[in-house]
């Protein structure tokens, strides 16, 4: 990884690595997620925020990267850390975070490739049509086929476009997977992810962490 | 008080939750309001986003097709397709 964000007291066990949603998404929810870190932080928590290639400030290209690369990328980075890891991952971000060799999972709102594909190509499709140009949705795939896809700002190749179409969140144990809701075991807040104009949300911050405290308790690292 | 039947809560609870309009103003959308082109939030990634929604809690299926400009000139367009669908 080119740039991981630290934050919390050194030398603690475990260490959570949040994994963030993919493409637009990440950069709605970036800010709560280091609200989050603080969140952990205050509980004497540390943990780590990477930068996946091709993603945030990463000087890599979209175009070079896939969903095969951000997992082993992941997985080395918890190879590097000297202690136990909890892995924290937000929406797509269950979709890479299976590879890492980490003490627990905690995943909330998974979602399938397949639907966050599904709304980047109805966006290129409805920016088409605003310009004049007759787009579908079948007729961009196949275009991804054999060449890059440009879908709302990014770059896909055509390994990451067939990806996407396959990717579903894989078991693993021990796994904590939690909604957005007002159930006991449910994180309180509304989806930031989805958001036009992105925003931000202290409550909710502090919910994630708690639920994040709450299921590395219940599996022994705390 | 009106009373509003599924399709319209979720419909409110999609448009506050893309557009970030608030309680209030997701509440004051009436079925003349316009969406496209008048919400300066609902851009071409918001209409994805709020397709995408829409199929997975009104648990239906919209085809590319069925997708044209009228569709989200306002509220009560948008509404309307998803009642249609929702009954099947």
């Amino acid at each position: 990884m080119e740039q991981l964000l630290r934050h919390g007291p050194e030398g603690s066990d475990p260490r959570v690595l949040i994994v963030p949603p993919l493409f637009e998404e990440a950069n709605r929810l970036r800010r709560t997620l280091v609200q989050t870190m603080r969140a952990l932080a205050d509980r004497g928590v540390a943990s780590l925020l990477p930068d996946l290639p091709g993603q945030n400030e990463s000087l890599v290209p979209t175009v070079a990267v896939d969903l095969n690369q951000w997992r082993s990328g992941l997985a080395d980075v918890v190879a590097a850390e000297p202690g136990p890891v909890l892995i924290a991952s937000l929406r797509g971000g269950a979709l890479v975070d299976d590879g890492a060799d980490a003490a627990g999972w905690w995943r909330l709102a998974p979602v399938p490739g397949a639907t966050l594909l599904r709304t980047m190509l109805r966006a290129r499709v409805a920016s088409d049509r605003e310009a004049g140009i007759d787009s579908s949705i079948d007729g961009l795939i196949g275009e991804a086929g054999h060449s890059p896809l440009m879908l709302a700002g990014n770059m896909l190749s055509p390994a990451m476009v067939e990806q996407l179409q396959e990717a579903i969140p894989v078991e693993t144990d021990p796994l904590c997977t939690v909604a957005l809701g007002s159930g006991p075991s449910d994180v309180a807040g509304s989806p930031l992810w989805l958001r036009a104009e992105p925003g931000e949300d202290d409550a909710m911050a502090a919910a994630m962490a708690e639920s994040i405290y709450g299921w590395m308790s219940a599996c022994g690292l705390r | 008080m009106r009373t509003m039947d599924q399709s319209e809560m979720i419909l409110r609870a999609v448009m506050a939750d893309v557009l970030g309009l608030g309680e209030a103003r997701a509440t004051a959308l009436t079925e003349a309001s316009e969406l496209f082109g008048a919400l300066p939030e609902f851009d071409s990634m918001a209409v994805g986003t709020v397709l995408t929604e829409l199929e997975d809690r009104l648990g239906i299926i919209i085809d590319d097709d069925e997708v044209d400009g009228e569709l989200f000139a306002t509220f009560g367009s948008l509404l309307a397709f998803c009642r249609a669908k929702q009954a099947g």
